[in-house]
């Protein structure tokens, strides 16, 4: 060796000592991630060997590839796929030339060409420790020689090793503060999510929760819906649009009956109905879903895309409740990694899911109840406004009809229903006894019996219903009048809200009654002899609002009947709480009940008849429950 | 809001804000990371990330951010965050983020603050 070439190795070697010693306080520096200090490693040893290219590869398991995650020059590169057998071929040896590389690593050098083409790569040296292979550094054309000196090879291995410590120690790190991060995210939802009382709210929030906990990309909570015995999505991240079948109220919510669901469980061979909504989800993730719910347990499945969940990699966990009973599943999809590799979820995830999805449930449902209580407090409120319009409508007392006695009576029972009576004097001459019966119960009933009462009120006063001479056409006027009510209320309300009507025109000059029928209970009279007849029984008439007028005519025209009463007569007006009141032995009370008390009393003033049936009503309920209100309302020619 | 991606850059003359939206993870913290590099190598050392309309990270997410925090720090730089919501705060303390980065509740005392 020459005295300038003998001096120019002791210097260099000086100069990788002190290369070294930055080395090691980068190491220890406290920038424990690989991704940022990973060019100082790469510098450093680029300056110590003086080699002017190269680059750092590391290696992600899970995906079996490598990145280039420093280069110099500066690059953009695709990651590398490697096979098991290159990594282990590339532990077995120190370094490999790309000129000739064993055969074992040619198809490998090959997927690396771009990389090897940017540096000019001649150097691979793998980063290992132990059996643990963790990347690899790259090293370019050396500067001003052929080749590595001996003591250039045992610097680049020392080299290597501590870049391969820093890589290791950053992984570690980086699991530490992973498991760190569930861990707190884990202990921090419970009270957080315990804390809201909006169901919907509580939804959002365990769906997020368990996203982030599990590094998902995807999920979903679905919940048993008790009365529809459907499973229904309560939120799913990313929010998916539901399809909406253009029909009315469709609340365009995600749902599958769960007899399709329970159809799917595994192992179960029982073919899927492919319901229009369901028919979006792919068969795995029935199972899953079926799965979890039938054995409550956790359930994977690969599912394709653009199913219910966004995501491909599906695992699904129960809702429970504080009785164990299953509420709903939570679903997590597309675990990433680093580098956003969708990854499989481990048996780990599935554990931390599990123990996540147990504080859900017991969150999920305190939401739930919560929102029970207030809104049984809210129908409550609604039940107490409604119960005061309805007893306002009911007349207070009834007016005196020459020659006539009339009495009526209204009870309350068990939730405000939508009974009416009423005893009209007309604006000419003349008497309309109204009574009706809603459907439904709460404001909504009592809201369209105001509607009913204001309509019938104002057909009356308008003339509508005004008394004539002939006959027909009195009959005509209560069709007519009947159309408008029912137009009226089939305006007002919905399918489901109508009411059954019963109008009598009573002239006691002739002593003549006129009676329309819409649905009602046939009123009973009882003649001064005791024979009996239920008025308006065979005449057709559908309840007010339940169709348009167009459609009237084609199911059931309103038609009216004539009666005249003699001295002593009763007619005996009803809704269906009195024939249908049930007794402890859950019989119904029933018309021929009604008939025999009725006829019993007919001699007596129509408040004392109005009375005894009262009386004979209760007397038969006794102890049992009622849900429907009772009205009469009796007229009797005196 | 979520679903939706989206990074807003403002420079002044001594610092950057960087404003993120939706779920930070690794598609979103990928993008913040080569924002946050790119301001660095422009000379930005003193930054803001503005984390108001990313109610959602995972651990990803995290480990981009504590990334940026050593980038900035070999730079001898400055990282505050504002906009954070009380669990993200309690997280960020948790994981001695706030260690290295400041924590304010608005941009105005993040930036008076670098």
């Amino acid at each position: 060796m020459n005295p300038n070439a003998a001096e120019e190795t002791i210097q260099r070697l000086i100069f990788s000592l002190s290369e070294l010693e930055q080395l090691g306080k980068t190491l220890i520096s406290g920038h424990s991630n690989f991704n940022v200090s990973s060019k100082t490693y790469l510098r450093i040893t680029l300056g110590t060997l003086q080699v002017t290219r190269g680059a750092i590869l590391r290696f992600h398991p899970t995906g079996n590839h490598l990145t280039v995650v420093t280069s110099t020059p500066d690059g953009v590169f695709s990651p590398i796929p490697i096979e098991p057998d290159e990594v282990a071929s590339l532990l077995q040896l120190p370094s490999i030339e790309s000129a000739c590389p064993p055969a074992s690593l040619e198809a490998f050098l090959k997927r690396g060409a771009q990389l090897e083409r940017s540096i000019d790569t001649r150097l691979w040296i793998p980063l290992k420790i132990q059996d643990e292979f963790l990347g690899i550094i790259t090293l370019g054309e050396l500067f001003g020689r052929a080749e590595l000196e001996t003591w250039e090879k045992e610097l680049l291995t020392t080299l290597a090793h501590q870049i391969s410590i820093a890589i290791a120690y950053s992984q570690m790190v980086e699991g530490i503060q992973g498991e760190k991060f569930r861990l707190f995210m884990l202990a921090e939802s419970a009270p957080q999510i315990c804390q809201l009382l909006e169901p919907e709210a509580a939804a959002e929030q365990v769906v997020h929760q368990a996203v982030s906990l599990l590094d998902a990309n995807a999920g979903g909570l679905m919940l048993i819906h008790p009365q529809r015995h459907e499973l229904e999505m309560h939120y799913a991240f990313p929010e998916i649009e539901a399809p909406n079948n253009g029909e009315p109220g469709d609340d365009k919510t995600f749902a599958i009956p769960l007899p399709e669901v329970e159809a799917s469980t595994p192992g179960n061979t029982a073919p899927v109905a492919n319901t229009p909504q369901s028919g979006v989800i792919a068969d795995p993730v029935l199972e899953m879903l079926a799965g979890v719910v039938k054995e409550g347990k956790t359930f994977h499945c690969v599912a394709a895309a653009n199913t219910l969940f966004s995501g491909t990699h599906l695992m699904a966990v129960p809702i429970q409740g504080r009785n164990n009973d299953i509420l709903g599943v939570l679903v997590v999809g597309d675990k990433e990694e680093r580098g956003g590799r969708i990854t499989a979820f481990t048996d780990e995830d599935a554990i931390l899911l599990d123990s996540f999805a147990k504080q859900a449930g017991v969150a999920i449902e305190n939401a739930h109840l919560h929102q029970e209580a207030l809104e049984a407090r809210q129908l409550q409120a609604e039940m107490e406004e409604a119960q005061k319009i309805q007893v306002n409508l009911i007349p207070d007392r009834l007016p005196d009809i020459p020659g006539y006695e009339v009495a009526g009576h209204y009870e309350p029972r068990g939730a405000v229903g939508g009974d009416y009576f009423d005893c009209i004097e007309l604006p000419t001459d003349g008497w309309g006894l109204a009574i009706a019966d809603v459907s439904g119960k709460g404001m909504q009933a009592a809201l369209l019996m105001a509607t009913l009462r204001a309509g019938l009120l104002s057909e009356l006063s308008s003339g509508n219903a005004r008394v004539e001479s002939e006959p027909r056409n009195i009959k005509k006027e209560l069709i007519d009048m009947a159309l408008t009510l029912n137009s009226l209320l089939h305006v007002s309300g919905t399918e489901e809200k109508y009411a059954t009507f019963f109008y009598s025109h009573l002239n006691p000059e002739t002593d003549m009654l006129t009676t329309l029928n819409a649905g009602h209970n046939p009123p009973l009279i009882v003649r001064s002899d005791g024979s009996c007849a239920w008025l308006g029984e065979d005449i057709g008439g559908l309840p007010l609002g339940m169709f348009p007028n167009d459609m009237v005519p084609l199911i059931a025209e309103y038609e009216t009947e004539q009666v005249k009463l003699a001295s002593g007569d009763v007619v005996v007006f009803y809704t269906d709480g009195v024939t249908e009141t049930v007794n402890v032995d859950d019989e119904y009370y029933e018309e021929e009940r009604l008939e025999q008390v009725a006829k019993a009393c007919r001699d007596t003033e129509a408040s004392d008849i109005c009375k005894g049936v009262y009386d004979a009503v209760m007397a038969f309920q006794g102890e049992a429950d009622q849900f429907d209100d009772l009205t009469l309302l009796v007229l009797r020619k005196k | 809001m979520l679903n939706k991606f989206d990074i807003q850059i403002r420079t002044e003359q001594e610092h950057a804000v960087i404003e993120t939206a939706g779920y930070l993870n690794d598609a979103l913290g990928e993008q913040l990371s080569e924002k946050a590099r790119g301001l660095i190598q422009d000379g930005y050392t003193q930054l803001v990330i503005n984390l108001e309309k990313t109610t959602l990270i995972n651990s990803i997410g995290i480990s981009i951010l504590i990334e940026i925090i050593e980038a900035l720090d070999e730079r001898e730089g400055t990282l505050n965050f504002c906009g954070l919501s009380a669990t993200q705060e309690r997280t960020f303390r948790m994981m001695a983020i706030a260690k290295y980065a400041g924590i304010f509740p608005d941009e105005e005392a993040a930036i008076a603050n670098l």
